[in-house]
Protein backbone atom coordinates (compact mmCIF):
# COMPACT_ATOMS: atom_id res chain seq x y z
CA UNK A 1 0.00 0.00 0.00
CA UNK A 2 2.59 2.17 0.66
CA UNK A 3 4.16 1.86 -2.64
CA UNK A 4 0.47 3.26 -3.84
CA UNK A 5 0.89 6.34 -1.83
CA UNK A 6 4.16 6.48 -3.30
CA UNK A 7 3.10 6.50 -6.43
CA UNK A 8 0.23 9.07 -5.86
CA UNK A 9 2.57 11.49 -5.01
CA UNK A 10 5.04 11.26 -7.60
CA UNK A 11 2.23 11.44 -10.23
CA UNK A 12 0.81 14.75 -8.49
CA UNK A 13 4.54 16.04 -8.28
CA UNK A 14 4.82 15.15 -12.27
CA UNK A 15 1.49 16.80 -13.02
CA UNK A 16 2.81 20.25 -11.52
CA UNK A 17 5.59 20.02 -14.11
CA UNK A 18 3.16 21.08 -16.85
CA UNK A 19 2.28 24.26 -15.10
CA UNK A 20 5.31 26.00 -15.67
CA UNK A 21 4.12 29.12 -16.82
CA UNK A 22 1.34 29.55 -13.95
CA UNK A 23 4.14 28.88 -11.61
CA UNK A 24 6.34 31.46 -12.68
CA UNK A 25 3.73 33.88 -12.47
CA UNK A 26 2.85 32.66 -8.88
CA UNK A 27 6.24 33.25 -8.34
CA UNK A 28 6.31 36.41 -9.09
CA UNK A 29 3.57 37.27 -7.11
CA UNK A 30 5.48 36.09 -3.86
CA UNK A 31 8.47 37.72 -4.55
CA UNK A 32 6.29 41.33 -4.99
CA UNK A 33 4.13 40.90 -1.56
CA UNK A 34 7.94 39.56 -0.15
CA UNK A 35 9.46 43.21 -1.54
CA UNK A 36 6.11 44.75 -0.26
CA UNK A 37 6.13 43.59 3.23
CA UNK A 38 10.31 44.31 3.35
CA UNK A 39 9.98 47.96 2.83
CA UNK A 40 7.63 48.43 5.40
CA UNK A 41 9.29 46.39 8.01
CA UNK A 42 12.69 48.37 6.90
CA UNK A 43 10.63 51.83 7.68
CA UNK A 44 9.66 50.66 10.72
CA UNK A 45 12.83 49.34 12.19
CA UNK A 46 14.11 52.83 11.31
CA UNK A 47 12.59 54.77 13.83
CA UNK A 48 13.44 52.35 16.25
CA UNK A 49 16.98 51.48 15.23
CA UNK A 50 18.30 54.02 17.48
CA UNK A 51 17.05 52.29 20.86
CA UNK A 52 17.92 48.92 20.64
CA UNK A 53 18.11 47.52 17.38
CA UNK A 54 15.48 44.74 18.15
CA UNK A 55 11.67 44.79 18.62
CA UNK A 56 10.13 41.99 20.84
CA UNK A 57 13.45 39.77 20.31
CA UNK A 58 13.58 40.07 16.85
CA UNK A 59 16.60 42.09 14.68
CA UNK A 60 15.50 43.81 11.46
CA UNK A 61 17.47 41.48 10.19
CA UNK A 62 15.48 38.44 11.51
CA UNK A 63 12.22 39.96 10.33
CA UNK A 64 13.66 40.32 7.09
CA UNK A 65 14.48 36.30 6.94
CA UNK A 66 11.47 35.18 8.74
CA UNK A 67 8.76 37.33 5.91
CA UNK A 68 10.50 35.95 3.39
CA UNK A 69 10.95 32.56 4.50
CA UNK A 70 6.94 32.74 5.59
CA UNK A 71 6.40 34.14 1.95
CA UNK A 72 8.24 31.09 0.76
CA UNK A 73 6.35 28.38 2.62
CA UNK A 74 2.92 29.93 2.13
CA UNK A 75 2.79 27.51 -1.24
CA UNK A 76 3.67 24.54 0.59
CA UNK A 77 1.87 24.75 4.17
CA UNK A 78 -1.29 26.39 2.94
CA UNK A 79 -1.55 27.64 -0.72
CA UNK A 80 -4.15 29.99 -0.67
CA UNK A 81 -7.54 28.94 -2.51
CA UNK A 82 -7.13 25.73 -2.11
CA UNK A 83 -10.16 23.43 -3.13
CA UNK A 84 -9.34 20.56 -5.06
CA UNK A 85 -10.93 18.31 -2.65
CA UNK A 86 -14.06 20.34 -2.60
CA UNK A 87 -14.57 20.58 -5.98
CA UNK A 88 -14.17 16.74 -6.48
CA UNK A 89 -16.75 16.57 -3.73
CA UNK A 90 -19.28 19.14 -6.02
CA UNK A 91 -19.04 17.47 -8.83
CA UNK A 92 -19.01 13.61 -7.59
CA UNK A 93 -16.06 13.21 -8.59
CA UNK A 94 -14.99 12.22 -5.02
CA UNK A 95 -17.04 8.93 -5.38
CA UNK A 96 -14.04 7.52 -7.46
CA UNK A 97 -11.60 8.81 -5.16
CA UNK A 98 -13.73 6.92 -2.43
CA UNK A 99 -13.81 3.49 -4.50
CA UNK A 100 -9.89 3.39 -4.77
CA UNK A 101 -9.22 0.48 -2.41
CA UNK A 102 -7.02 2.96 -0.02
CA UNK A 103 -7.44 4.96 2.78
CA UNK A 104 -9.83 8.35 1.62
CA UNK A 105 -7.69 10.85 3.43
CA UNK A 106 -4.26 9.22 3.25
CA UNK A 107 -4.73 9.15 -0.47
CA UNK A 108 -5.05 12.76 -0.21
CA UNK A 109 -2.49 12.85 2.27
CA UNK A 110 0.03 11.66 -0.19
CA UNK A 111 -1.56 13.55 -3.31
CA UNK A 112 -0.95 16.85 -1.83
CA UNK A 113 2.51 15.77 -0.15
CA UNK A 114 3.52 15.01 -3.98
CA UNK A 115 2.51 18.69 -4.78
CA UNK A 116 4.31 20.10 -1.87
CA UNK A 117 7.13 18.63 -3.13
CA UNK A 118 7.05 20.43 -6.36
CA UNK A 119 6.30 23.55 -4.31
CA UNK A 120 8.89 23.44 -2.41
CA UNK A 121 11.36 23.44 -4.96
CA UNK A 122 10.26 25.41 -7.51
CA UNK A 123 8.23 28.04 -5.44
CA UNK A 124 9.72 27.91 -1.82
CA UNK A 125 13.71 27.97 -3.33
CA UNK A 126 13.58 30.45 -5.61
CA UNK A 127 11.22 32.69 -3.58
CA UNK A 128 13.34 32.82 -0.54
CA UNK A 129 16.65 33.39 -3.15
CA UNK A 130 15.30 36.46 -4.79
CA UNK A 131 14.64 37.72 -1.10
CA UNK A 132 18.49 36.91 -0.16
CA UNK A 133 19.31 38.28 -3.52
CA UNK A 134 17.13 41.93 -3.18
CA UNK A 135 17.58 42.24 0.74
CA UNK A 136 20.77 40.51 1.32
CA UNK A 137 18.99 38.10 4.49
CA UNK A 138 21.52 35.36 4.11
CA UNK A 139 20.35 31.47 5.54
CA UNK A 140 21.13 29.50 8.63
CA UNK A 141 24.93 28.01 8.18
CA UNK A 142 25.13 25.46 10.81
CA UNK A 143 23.77 21.89 9.57
CA UNK A 144 22.36 20.94 12.85
CA UNK A 145 19.89 23.60 11.91
CA UNK A 146 18.88 23.08 8.87
CA UNK A 147 18.37 19.40 10.42
CA UNK A 148 15.62 20.92 12.93
CA UNK A 149 14.32 23.29 10.20
CA UNK A 150 13.78 20.41 8.10
CA UNK A 151 11.63 18.29 10.82
CA UNK A 152 10.00 21.63 11.90
CA UNK A 153 8.60 21.67 8.21
CA UNK A 154 7.33 18.17 7.39
CA UNK A 155 5.30 18.55 10.40
CA UNK A 156 4.09 22.25 9.48
CA UNK A 157 3.30 20.63 5.96
CA UNK A 158 1.41 17.99 7.02
CA UNK A 159 -0.52 19.79 9.43
CA UNK A 160 -1.43 22.54 6.66
CA UNK A 161 -2.60 19.49 4.42
CA UNK A 162 -4.57 18.01 7.34
CA UNK A 163 -6.05 21.83 7.96
CA UNK A 164 -6.62 22.21 4.25
CA UNK A 165 -8.32 18.89 3.71
CA UNK A 166 -10.78 19.87 7.17
CA UNK A 167 -12.40 22.71 5.96
CA UNK A 168 -12.49 20.99 2.43
CA UNK A 169 -15.05 18.34 3.08
CA UNK A 170 -17.30 20.97 4.66
CA UNK A 171 -18.52 20.77 1.03
CA UNK A 172 -19.75 17.49 2.61
CA UNK A 173 -22.74 19.32 4.22
CA UNK A 174 -22.51 22.54 2.82
CA UNK A 175 -21.78 22.35 -0.88
CA UNK A 176 -20.73 25.71 -1.81
CA UNK A 177 -18.75 26.67 1.31
CA UNK A 178 -15.60 28.34 -0.73
CA UNK A 179 -16.18 31.68 1.01
CA UNK A 180 -16.18 30.39 4.49
CA UNK A 181 -12.88 28.05 3.05
CA UNK A 182 -11.55 31.13 2.37
CA UNK A 183 -11.76 32.40 5.52
CA UNK A 184 -11.05 29.81 7.10
CA UNK A 185 -7.67 29.86 5.44
CA UNK A 186 -7.22 33.52 5.95
CA UNK A 187 -7.42 32.84 9.83
CA UNK A 188 -4.57 30.37 9.63
CA UNK A 189 -2.27 32.68 7.56
CA UNK A 190 -3.38 35.31 10.27
CA UNK A 191 -2.35 33.44 13.34
CA UNK A 192 0.58 32.02 11.53
CA UNK A 193 2.24 35.46 11.36
CA UNK A 194 1.97 35.35 7.76
CA UNK A 195 0.43 39.23 7.99
CA UNK A 196 2.33 40.14 10.91
CA UNK A 197 5.15 38.20 12.69
CA UNK A 198 3.62 36.46 15.98
CA UNK A 199 6.55 37.85 17.76
CA UNK A 200 4.75 41.36 17.21
CA UNK A 201 1.21 40.25 18.34
CA UNK A 202 0.14 42.00 21.79
CA UNK A 203 0.62 39.98 24.74
CA UNK A 204 -3.01 38.88 25.03
CA UNK A 205 -3.24 38.03 21.20
CA UNK A 206 -0.19 35.65 21.80
CA UNK A 207 -1.90 34.38 24.70
CA UNK A 208 -5.19 33.41 22.39
CA UNK A 209 -2.69 32.06 19.84
CA UNK A 210 -0.88 29.69 22.37
CA UNK A 211 -4.18 27.42 21.88
CA UNK A 212 -4.25 27.36 18.21
CA UNK A 213 -2.69 25.16 15.62
CA UNK A 214 -1.79 27.89 13.13
CA UNK A 215 1.30 29.21 15.13
CA UNK A 216 2.92 25.77 13.89
CA UNK A 217 2.26 26.19 10.83
CA UNK A 218 4.08 29.25 10.07
CA UNK A 219 5.35 30.49 12.89
CA UNK A 220 7.44 28.00 14.61
CA UNK A 221 9.17 26.95 11.34
CA UNK A 222 10.43 30.65 10.53
CA UNK A 223 11.26 30.86 14.12
CA UNK A 224 13.47 27.95 13.49
CA UNK A 225 14.95 29.25 10.48
CA UNK A 226 15.62 32.34 11.73
CA UNK A 227 17.39 31.14 15.01
CA UNK A 228 15.24 32.81 17.35
CA UNK A 229 13.76 29.99 19.04
CA UNK A 230 16.59 27.54 20.76
CA UNK A 231 16.82 25.05 23.95
CA UNK A 232 14.13 24.83 25.86
CA UNK A 233 11.40 26.81 23.76
CA UNK A 234 11.94 25.51 20.98
CA UNK A 235 11.75 21.78 21.90
CA UNK A 236 8.23 23.03 22.93
CA UNK A 237 7.45 24.42 19.79
CA UNK A 238 8.79 21.47 17.78
CA UNK A 239 6.33 18.93 20.05
CA UNK A 240 3.16 21.43 19.46
CA UNK A 241 3.97 20.65 16.17
CA UNK A 242 3.88 16.99 16.08
CA UNK A 243 0.79 17.21 18.43
CA UNK A 244 -1.64 19.62 16.84
CA UNK A 245 -0.82 17.32 13.49
CA UNK A 246 -1.48 14.67 15.09
CA UNK A 247 -4.83 16.15 16.14
CA UNK A 248 -5.63 17.81 13.51
CA UNK A 249 -5.11 14.48 11.45
CA UNK A 250 -7.03 12.37 13.57
CA UNK A 251 -9.77 14.93 13.45
CA UNK A 252 -9.83 15.13 9.69
CA UNK A 253 -10.33 11.07 9.76
CA UNK A 254 -12.65 11.35 12.04
CA UNK A 255 -14.82 13.73 10.21
CA UNK A 256 -14.32 11.96 7.27
CA UNK A 257 -15.98 8.93 8.55
CA UNK A 258 -19.02 10.21 9.69
CA UNK A 259 -19.53 12.28 6.37
CA UNK A 260 -19.09 8.82 4.67
CA UNK A 261 -21.80 7.66 6.61
CA UNK A 262 -24.24 10.18 5.30
CA UNK A 263 -23.03 11.23 1.95
CA UNK A 264 -25.98 11.62 -0.55
CA UNK A 265 -24.07 11.53 -4.65
CA UNK A 266 -25.47 14.24 -7.03
CA UNK A 267 -25.27 13.59 -10.50
CA UNK A 268 -24.71 10.70 -12.20
CA UNK B 1 -21.02 60.75 -29.08
CA UNK B 2 -24.56 59.88 -29.00
CA UNK B 3 -23.98 56.37 -29.41
CA UNK B 4 -21.49 56.34 -26.31
CA UNK B 5 -24.31 57.38 -24.15
CA UNK B 6 -26.65 55.13 -25.31
CA UNK B 7 -24.05 52.62 -24.88
CA UNK B 8 -23.57 53.77 -21.49
CA UNK B 9 -27.09 53.00 -20.57
CA UNK B 10 -26.85 50.20 -21.61
CA UNK B 11 -23.91 49.05 -19.36
CA UNK B 12 -26.38 50.97 -16.80
CA UNK B 13 -28.69 48.49 -17.11
CA UNK B 14 -26.59 45.03 -16.98
CA UNK B 15 -25.36 46.23 -13.84
CA UNK B 16 -28.67 46.62 -12.19
CA UNK B 17 -30.24 43.47 -13.65
CA UNK B 18 -27.21 41.82 -12.41
CA UNK B 19 -27.52 43.32 -9.19
CA UNK B 20 -31.26 42.83 -9.14
CA UNK B 21 -31.05 38.96 -9.70
CA UNK B 22 -27.94 38.63 -7.19
CA UNK B 23 -30.01 40.05 -4.37
CA UNK B 24 -32.78 37.51 -5.40
CA UNK B 25 -30.84 35.28 -2.92
CA UNK B 26 -30.96 37.89 0.16
CA UNK B 27 -28.84 35.23 2.75
CA UNK B 28 -26.35 33.95 0.17
CA UNK B 29 -25.47 37.60 -0.59
CA UNK B 30 -25.43 38.65 3.01
CA UNK B 31 -23.21 35.80 4.06
CA UNK B 32 -21.16 36.47 0.48
CA UNK B 33 -20.50 40.62 1.59
CA UNK B 34 -19.95 39.77 5.25
CA UNK B 35 -17.46 37.09 4.89
CA UNK B 36 -15.54 39.48 2.37
CA UNK B 37 -16.04 42.31 4.10
CA UNK B 38 -14.54 40.00 7.17
CA UNK B 39 -11.26 39.17 5.53
CA UNK B 40 -10.81 42.85 4.36
CA UNK B 41 -11.24 44.17 8.12
CA UNK B 42 -9.12 41.11 9.44
CA UNK B 43 -6.37 42.03 6.67
CA UNK B 44 -6.76 45.95 8.06
CA UNK B 45 -5.90 45.02 11.55
CA UNK B 46 -2.40 44.22 10.52
CA UNK B 47 -1.87 48.34 11.15
CA UNK B 48 -2.93 48.33 14.68
CA UNK B 49 -1.18 45.07 15.18
CA UNK B 50 2.15 46.76 13.86
CA UNK B 51 1.68 49.85 15.85
CA UNK B 52 1.73 47.98 18.91
CA UNK B 53 5.31 47.04 18.67
CA UNK B 54 6.53 50.30 16.38
CA UNK B 55 5.86 53.66 17.09
CA UNK B 56 5.63 55.53 13.85
CA UNK B 57 5.93 53.71 10.09
CA UNK B 58 7.86 56.68 8.03
CA UNK B 59 7.02 59.30 10.10
CA UNK B 60 3.30 57.87 9.88
CA UNK B 61 1.04 57.45 12.72
CA UNK B 62 -1.54 54.39 12.64
CA UNK B 63 -4.76 56.84 12.00
CA UNK B 64 -2.90 58.04 8.81
CA UNK B 65 -2.02 54.29 7.64
CA UNK B 66 -5.41 53.94 8.39
CA UNK B 67 -6.83 56.36 6.04
CA UNK B 68 -4.60 55.86 3.52
CA UNK B 69 -5.13 52.12 3.86
CA UNK B 70 -9.37 52.88 3.53
CA UNK B 71 -9.02 55.25 0.75
CA UNK B 72 -6.78 52.40 -1.75
CA UNK B 73 -9.54 49.77 -0.08
CA UNK B 74 -12.27 52.22 -1.42
CA UNK B 75 -11.07 52.92 -5.01
CA UNK B 76 -9.60 49.11 -5.60
CA UNK B 77 -13.11 48.01 -3.99
CA UNK B 78 -15.24 49.94 -7.11
CA UNK B 79 -12.94 48.88 -9.36
CA UNK B 80 -13.41 45.07 -8.08
CA UNK B 81 -16.91 45.44 -8.27
CA UNK B 82 -17.27 47.48 -12.14
CA UNK B 83 -14.59 45.10 -13.13
CA UNK B 84 -15.52 41.70 -12.49
CA UNK B 85 -15.98 41.55 -16.42
CA UNK B 86 -13.31 42.58 -17.53
CA UNK B 87 -11.15 40.27 -15.42
CA UNK B 88 -13.21 37.63 -16.97
CA UNK B 89 -12.69 38.05 -20.29
CA UNK B 90 -9.69 35.38 -20.49
CA UNK B 91 -12.93 32.96 -20.05
CA UNK B 92 -14.93 34.60 -22.17
CA UNK B 93 -12.19 34.59 -25.08
CA UNK B 94 -11.65 31.17 -24.35
CA UNK B 95 -15.48 29.97 -24.90
CA UNK B 96 -15.16 32.44 -27.79
CA UNK B 97 -18.07 34.44 -26.34
CA UNK B 98 -16.61 37.30 -27.88
CA UNK B 99 -17.43 36.82 -31.01
CA UNK B 100 -21.02 37.17 -30.50
CA UNK B 101 -19.82 40.21 -28.12
CA UNK B 102 -18.61 41.43 -32.26
CA UNK B 103 -21.57 40.76 -33.82
CA UNK B 104 -24.00 43.48 -31.77
CA UNK B 105 -24.07 46.84 -32.57
CA UNK B 106 -22.85 48.02 -29.04
CA UNK B 107 -19.39 48.91 -27.62
CA UNK B 108 -17.40 45.33 -27.46
CA UNK B 109 -15.88 47.03 -24.36
CA UNK B 110 -18.68 48.22 -22.26
CA UNK B 111 -20.16 44.65 -23.38
CA UNK B 112 -17.26 42.96 -21.24
CA UNK B 113 -17.24 45.31 -18.50
CA UNK B 114 -21.26 44.73 -18.15
CA UNK B 115 -21.12 41.11 -18.26
CA UNK B 116 -20.06 40.69 -14.86
CA UNK B 117 -20.91 42.52 -11.63
CA UNK B 118 -20.05 41.34 -8.25
CA UNK B 119 -22.12 42.58 -5.57
CA UNK B 120 -20.48 40.77 -3.02
CA UNK B 121 -17.39 42.53 -3.40
CA UNK B 122 -18.96 45.49 -1.59
CA UNK B 123 -17.48 43.87 1.51
CA UNK B 124 -14.14 45.25 0.35
CA UNK B 125 -15.48 48.68 0.22
CA UNK B 126 -17.58 49.09 2.67
CA UNK B 127 -14.16 47.80 4.39
CA UNK B 128 -12.11 50.49 3.12
CA UNK B 129 -15.36 53.36 4.19
CA UNK B 130 -14.87 51.88 7.57
CA UNK B 131 -10.99 51.71 7.40
CA UNK B 132 -11.29 55.38 6.04
CA UNK B 133 -13.52 56.40 8.85
CA UNK B 134 -11.32 54.86 12.02
CA UNK B 135 -8.40 56.40 10.48
CA UNK B 136 -10.38 59.94 10.79
CA UNK B 137 -11.54 59.34 14.15
CA UNK B 138 -7.88 58.69 15.29
CA UNK B 139 -6.60 61.38 13.94
CA UNK B 140 -9.30 63.32 16.17
CA UNK B 141 -10.68 64.69 12.51
CA UNK B 142 -8.72 66.57 10.44
CA UNK B 143 -8.77 70.99 9.55
CA UNK B 144 -10.78 70.97 6.48
CA UNK B 145 -9.36 73.16 4.25
CA UNK B 146 -12.38 74.42 1.56
CA UNK B 147 -10.40 71.98 -1.29
CA UNK B 148 -9.85 68.90 0.63
CA UNK B 149 -13.99 67.89 0.14
CA UNK B 150 -12.42 67.37 -3.69
CA UNK B 151 -9.33 65.50 -3.46
CA UNK B 152 -10.24 62.69 -2.01
CA UNK B 153 -13.50 61.83 -4.06
CA UNK B 154 -11.25 62.76 -7.26
CA UNK B 155 -8.57 60.91 -6.26
CA UNK B 156 -10.62 57.67 -5.39
CA UNK B 157 -12.56 57.71 -8.50
CA UNK B 158 -8.99 58.30 -10.68
CA UNK B 159 -7.77 55.23 -8.59
CA UNK B 160 -10.90 53.32 -9.49
CA UNK B 161 -10.17 54.33 -13.06
CA UNK B 162 -6.34 53.45 -12.77
CA UNK B 163 -7.20 49.81 -11.74
CA UNK B 164 -9.76 49.23 -14.10
CA UNK B 165 -7.35 49.95 -17.30
CA UNK B 166 -4.70 48.16 -15.64
CA UNK B 167 -7.54 45.32 -15.74
CA UNK B 168 -8.10 46.13 -18.99
CA UNK B 169 -4.32 46.10 -20.24
CA UNK B 170 -4.61 42.87 -18.54
CA UNK B 171 -7.76 41.32 -20.57
CA UNK B 172 -6.04 42.79 -23.72
CA UNK B 173 -2.73 40.54 -23.63
CA UNK B 174 -5.90 37.77 -23.79
CA UNK B 175 -6.02 38.11 -27.59
CA UNK B 176 -2.37 37.14 -28.14
CA UNK B 177 -1.67 34.67 -25.06
CA UNK B 178 -3.76 32.84 -23.02
CA UNK B 179 -2.19 32.66 -19.33
CA UNK B 180 -2.40 36.23 -18.11
CA UNK B 181 -4.69 37.13 -15.04
CA UNK B 182 -1.46 36.14 -12.64
CA UNK B 183 0.45 38.79 -13.92
CA UNK B 184 -2.45 41.62 -13.64
CA UNK B 185 -3.07 40.49 -10.51
CA UNK B 186 0.75 41.40 -9.02
CA UNK B 187 -0.57 45.16 -10.51
CA UNK B 188 -4.05 45.34 -8.47
CA UNK B 189 -4.02 43.56 -5.90
CA UNK B 190 -0.04 43.69 -5.46
CA UNK B 191 -0.66 47.42 -6.31
CA UNK B 192 -3.59 47.40 -3.61
CA UNK B 193 -1.20 46.00 -1.09
CA UNK B 194 1.69 48.39 -1.92
CA UNK B 195 -0.36 51.67 -1.96
CA UNK B 196 -1.90 50.63 1.24
CA UNK B 197 1.34 51.81 3.02
CA UNK B 198 2.83 55.02 2.68
CA UNK B 199 4.63 55.31 -0.38
CA UNK B 200 7.97 56.77 1.03
CA UNK B 201 9.23 53.58 2.34
CA UNK B 202 9.64 52.46 -1.17
CA UNK B 203 12.52 52.43 -3.53
CA UNK B 204 12.71 55.09 -5.51
CA UNK B 205 12.36 53.28 -8.88
CA UNK B 206 9.20 51.76 -6.92
CA UNK B 207 8.25 54.95 -6.07
CA UNK B 208 8.17 56.12 -9.65
CA UNK B 209 6.79 53.16 -11.15
CA UNK B 210 3.80 53.58 -9.54
CA UNK B 211 3.34 57.63 -10.17
CA UNK B 212 4.60 57.72 -13.67
CA UNK B 213 4.21 54.38 -15.42
CA UNK B 214 0.83 52.29 -13.10
CA UNK B 215 -0.33 56.33 -11.66
CA UNK B 216 -2.04 54.01 -8.62
CA UNK B 217 -0.48 56.79 -6.49
CA UNK B 218 -1.81 59.62 -8.06
CA UNK B 219 -5.09 58.78 -7.24
CA UNK B 220 -4.89 57.21 -3.48
CA UNK B 221 -1.26 58.52 -2.01
CA UNK B 222 -1.29 61.82 -3.36
CA UNK B 223 -4.72 63.00 -2.60
CA UNK B 224 -4.16 61.30 1.45
CA UNK B 225 -0.61 63.22 1.83
CA UNK B 226 -2.49 66.62 0.31
CA UNK B 227 -5.06 65.98 3.40
CA UNK B 228 -2.39 65.17 5.93
CA UNK B 229 -0.50 67.75 5.38
CA UNK B 230 2.61 65.60 4.58
CA UNK B 231 4.94 66.44 1.32
CA UNK B 232 3.94 64.72 -1.87
CA UNK B 233 6.51 61.68 -3.23
CA UNK B 234 9.61 62.76 -5.04
CA UNK B 235 9.01 66.39 -4.00
CA UNK B 236 6.26 67.12 -6.15
CA UNK B 237 4.45 70.30 -6.05
CA UNK B 238 1.13 70.19 -3.27
CA UNK B 239 -0.84 71.18 -6.57
CA UNK B 240 -0.35 67.61 -7.80
CA UNK B 241 -2.37 66.31 -5.36
CA UNK B 242 -5.49 67.39 -7.58
CA UNK B 243 -4.12 66.03 -11.05
CA UNK B 244 -5.21 62.24 -10.10
CA UNK B 245 -8.28 62.92 -12.82
CA UNK B 246 -5.85 63.91 -15.54
CA UNK B 247 -3.63 60.94 -14.91
CA UNK B 248 -5.50 58.84 -15.14
CA UNK B 249 -7.11 59.80 -17.69
CA UNK B 250 -4.18 59.36 -19.74
CA UNK B 251 -3.47 56.08 -18.17
CA UNK B 252 -6.93 54.76 -19.96
CA UNK B 253 -6.51 56.10 -23.08
CA UNK B 254 -3.34 54.64 -23.55
CA UNK B 255 -5.28 51.21 -22.52
CA UNK B 256 -8.24 52.22 -24.36
CA UNK B 257 -6.22 52.93 -27.37
CA UNK B 258 -4.37 49.32 -27.07
CA UNK B 259 -7.60 47.37 -26.28
CA UNK B 260 -9.03 48.76 -29.36
CA UNK B 261 -6.07 47.83 -31.53
CA UNK B 262 -6.17 44.06 -29.80
CA UNK B 263 -9.91 44.47 -30.98
CA UNK B 264 -9.21 45.32 -34.23
CA UNK B 265 -6.88 42.56 -34.67
CA UNK B 266 -8.96 40.02 -33.10
CA UNK B 267 -9.24 36.30 -34.67
CA UNK B 268 -11.66 34.04 -33.21
CA UNK B 269 -10.24 30.94 -31.46
CA UNK B 270 -13.03 29.56 -33.92
CA UNK B 271 -16.10 27.47 -32.48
Amino acid sequence: MLRFYLEVARTAFRRQLVYRWANLAGLATNIFFGVIISYVYIALFQANDQARGEVNGFTLHDTLRYIWLVQALIMVVLPFGWFDLMLTIRTGEVVSDLSKPSDFFWYWFSRESGRNVYYLLFRSIPTYLAGMLLFGIGAPTSWDRWLVFGASLFFAAALGVAYRFLYNIIAFWVVEARAAGGFVQLIALFFGGSYVPVVFFPAWLRAINAFLPFSPMFNVPAQVFTSTLTGGPLALALSSQVIWAVILILFARAVTARALTRVVIQGG
Amino acid sequence: MRALLRDLRLYRRLVAMQARSQLQYKANIAIDIGTYFAISTLEFTQIFLLFASFTTLAGWSAGEVALLYGVTSVAFGLAEMFGAGIDGFDEMIRRGDFDRVLLRPVSPFLQVAGSDFRLRRFGRFSQGVLAAVIGLFLLGGLPWRPLDAFVLPLGILSGMFVFLAVMVLGATLCFWTVETTELTNILTYGGREMLSWPLSVYSQSLQRFFLFVVPLAFGTYAPVCYLLGKPLPLGLPEALAFAAPLVALLFASVAATIWGFGVRRYQSTGN
